[in-house]
């Protein structure tokens, strides 16, 4: 539970991550729509030919990809199962008891699997190359126009990045109070379900207070310093749109009907 | 609690990162398909929901699922079902809460609001959440049955599916969260006071 990689964020250098979020937010929202007009082969080589120039574009190394891609790899893989051994279409290549293995059905598995993880790699590599504050702060500027039907846009960023940056201390906090109630003879790993939900009191109640005590500092913190809102509020990073942004978008708007042309 | 505006939304966003931690250790219950998993990260909503009115509780749902998306990535329909249930939970709660503010309207609040939620979960699952699935992942809802059926076998069609899985699955999360989310804001809530 401990080893959560919040914001997986690997720094460097490559033009994935100089581009301003706010076009990366755009094209990797975008292609998980693009994803599914792909239905044959050639649109689905597109695709993946794709993602492989992102994948290399962000020098980020293939076990950062690959970290990413674990929580949602067991999925990907009972996907694959269940479409090849339950789709019956095409000649039948193995066929045994209530197996039935064909090739539409592998046909069919192969597609959904590099879809799913087309669209994995895609928002992995969003987080791989750049950093939370930084999508928070183009999804804020995405959003604006939000503001004029009252959404605050702005409390909504700030308290997404103050939650990303107290998680890791929170999560410490826990595993510090976790080990103080082991210490008193508290069981939270083993024992009946009743007796476990019993031991999240004890675990939950001081996570809590130190949380609110935590609040209460930062907002008085925050006041100190003169914070009030986002009017008249300076910013250390300015986000830059470039040419690198505008090629991107151009990249994912010509995808679109180069893949409905192609798609049979 | 005395509570200025800034010192409400830094309270709200610590809440929903516990409960993002929390929604991190999720696990299934027995007799029930896998990707049904029990996670009490309502809790920080709920007790948020109770400090600062229903919308603090839905905003910390949002953020909470926000950052569970951001970090797990694919398709976020487990993640809008957890919003949706979780929303209507706090907003039947705190509306029959909000009326009496005792110990007794907040249990009769959450359970209420377990049920309404259950059932409404189960028609959405109905007609939106298995049919989404269908789409997005590609396997069809007769599939998705087979796969329920290996856990429990008097599971044979999706209206089954839901009766045995979706809605005691629901009820039974409801109750836990309500369980715990009680005696933690009995112990809170002295406190809390003592602070204005």
């Amino acid at each position: 539970m401990m080893n959560i990689i919040i914001g997986q964020y690997v720094p460097g250098k490559s033009i994935l991550h100089h581009m301003d979020p706010r076009s990366k937010l755009l094209a990797v929202f975008a292609l998980i729509f693009i994803v599914f007009l792909a239905n044959n082969w050639v649109t689905y080589g597109v695709i993946v030919i794709l993602t492989l120039v992102a994948i290399v574009l962000s020098r980020v190394r293939l076990r950062f990809i690959y970290k990413g891609l674990k929580p949602i790899l067991l999925v990907i893989i009972i996907t694959f199962v269940l479409n090849a051994f339950f789709t019956k279409s095409g000649e039948a290549i193995f066929d045994y008891g209530w197996f039935h293995l064909t090739t539409g059905g592998l046909q069919q598995a192969a597609f959904i699997s590099v879809r799913l993880l087309v669209i994995v790699i895609m928002t992995t590599l969003l987080t791989l190359t750049t950093t939370p504050i930084d999508i928070t702060d183009g999804l804020e500027n995405l959003l604006r126009p939000f503001k004029k039907l009252r959404f605050p846009v702005h409390e909504f960023a700030l308290m997404m990045s103050i939650a990303l940056r107290f998680i890791p201390t929170l999560m410490e906090e826990t595993e510090k109070i976790m080990k103080a109630q082991t210490a008193r003879g508290v069981e939270f790993s083993s024992g009946p379900l009743t007796q476990r939900i019993k031991a999240i009191l004890p675990l939950l109640v001081p996570l809590f207070i130190s949380a609110f005590k935590r609040a209460e500092d930062l907002a008085m913190a925050m006041e100190a310093r003169g914070y009030r809102g986002d009017i008249g509020r300076t910013k250390l990073r300015l986000l830059k749109w470039g040419l690198k942004d505008s090629l991107l978008l151009l990249v994912v708007i010509v995808l679109i009907p180069v893949l409905v042309l192609l798609r049979g | 609690m005395r509570t200025t505006s800034l010192k409400k939304t830094v309270t709200i966003a610590l809440l929903s990162a516990i409960a993002f931690l929390i929604m991190y250790i999720a696990f299934p219950l027995p007799l029930m398909p896998t990707f049904l998993t029990i996670d009490l990260s309502d809790i920080p909503a709920i007790i948020g929901a109770i400090l600062f009115g229903p919308v603090a509780g839905i905003i910390i749902e949002a953020l909470k699922n926000l950052l569970h998306y951001a970090t797990t990535g694919g398709i976020p329909i487990g993640e809008l079902a957890n919003f949706v249930a979780g929303s209507v939970l706090i907003i039947t709660g705190t509306f029959i809460y909000r009326r009496r503010e005792t110990m007794r309207s907040l249990l009769i609040g959450l359970c209420l609001g377990t049920l309404i939620m259950a059932v409404l979960m189960s028609i959405a699952n109905y007609f939106v959440i298995y049919p989404a699935y269908a789409i997005f992942m590609g396997f069809p809802v007769e599939q998705q049955i087979q796969l329920a059926q290996a856990a429990n076998h008097s599971i044979h069609d999706l209206f089954s599916l839901i009766i045995l899985a979706v809605l005691p699955f629901n009820i039974i999360k409801g109750i836990l969260v309500t369980l715990i989310s009680i005696p933690l804001w009995v112990r809170l809530r002295p406190r809390l006071l003592r602070n204005s």
